[in-house]
């Protein structure tokens, strides 16, 4: 496109598709996700799942704050998500959308947490799961990309059978959940964007 | 017999912009210029036209001490868009 000046002038209608085609591809085929986030998620709530697991054979007062963890990990989501806005050089209508699904999952995990805590509500790691869920799913097939959609349905899955578990066990699910909804996602996530990165370089 | 098509956008660099802010919300210069392999003075001058026409908006300002161009397509550069898309359209299926 360099010596545009001398093509503008003979650019057919067939060309003017195909290079809509082509740009409207290149854009879409840009890939921004780093992965980092996915991983903070998953590892946090996979820590805390098997800590508070482990916490009911070693009764460590301490350790029953371990889910605190969660609100620390919003301060360096915080830091990854100014990063990662700074780098990108455009904004897309799909980022606002995957923007609004998590700020709306995560507005809706801190109210069920508050409610589940206040009204020991029981079966809560059955909810979490299901919540879990629904921008998992919801952002794998708006992305196409099949190992989050594999994540969604396996919380709902894991959802189920957590109903019939008893307490600690269900936290085992609530950490399969975040592994299969989050960590491994976040993983290839990860792999494909510095795969991407190294192409650019 | 064929409606003509909107020379402001039947220009190879212009039209890829416009394709490009039609799928992305916003774009810097940089992104746009990476995108259509084209050079930043030609580039400058097409975005200035589809500016002057009210199709894109260009947002000037700063970042990290270096100055930085954003740019934005319009409402009506969306329907520019579309109608150019619908003439070409109407053109290759009478075509074929």
């Amino acid at each position: 496109m360099e010596n545009n000046t001398e093509q503008e002038s003979t650019l057919t209608r067939e060309q003017s598709l195909q290079l809509i085609t082509s740009m409207i591809s290149k854009a879409k085929n840009e890939f921004f996700d780093t992965g980092v986030s996915a991983l903070l998620w998953g590892s946090v709530i996979t820590f805390c799942a098997l800590v508070t697991f482990a916490n009911c054979w070693l009764n460590w007062p301490a350790l029953q704050y371990v889910w605190f963890l969660t609100i620390a990990a919003v301060v360096p989501q915080v830091v990854i998500g100014i990063r990662e806005g700074r780098e990108r050089r455009y904004k897309s209508h799909e980022g606002d959308l995957i923007g609004g699904i998590w700020i709306a999952f995560s507005i809706s995990i801190f109210i069920f947490s508050y409610v589940a805590s206040t009204y020991s509500f029981s079966q809560a790691t059955s909810v979490y799961l299901i919540l879990y869920s629904i921008p998992t799913f919801a952002i794998g097939i708006g992305r196409r990309f099949k190992p989050m959609i594999i994540g969604g349905i396996a919380c709902w899955i894991l959802a189920i059978l957590s109903t019939f578990a008893h307490f600690p066990y269900e936290m085992l699910y609530l950490a399969a959940g975040s592994q299969l909804a989050w960590f491994i996602p976040g993983l290839i996530l990860r792999k494909c964007y510095l795969q991407a990165k190294r192409k650019h370089v | 017999m064929f409606k003509d098509l909107n020379p402001i956008l039947h220009s190879q660099l212009r039209l890829a912009v416009v394709s490009l802010l039609i799928t992305v919300r916003e774009a810097e210069f940089t992104y746009l210029r990476e995108k259509t392999n084209a050079t930043a003075g030609n580039l400058s001058v097409q975005i200035n036209k589809l500016k002057e026409a009210g199709y894109i908006d260009v947002i000037k300002s700063f970042k990290d001490n270096y100055p930085q161009t954003i740019c934005k397509i319009t409402p009506q550069g969306v329907q520019a868009f579309e109608e150019y898309v619908k003439d070409l359209q109407a053109y290759l299926n009478i075509k074929k």
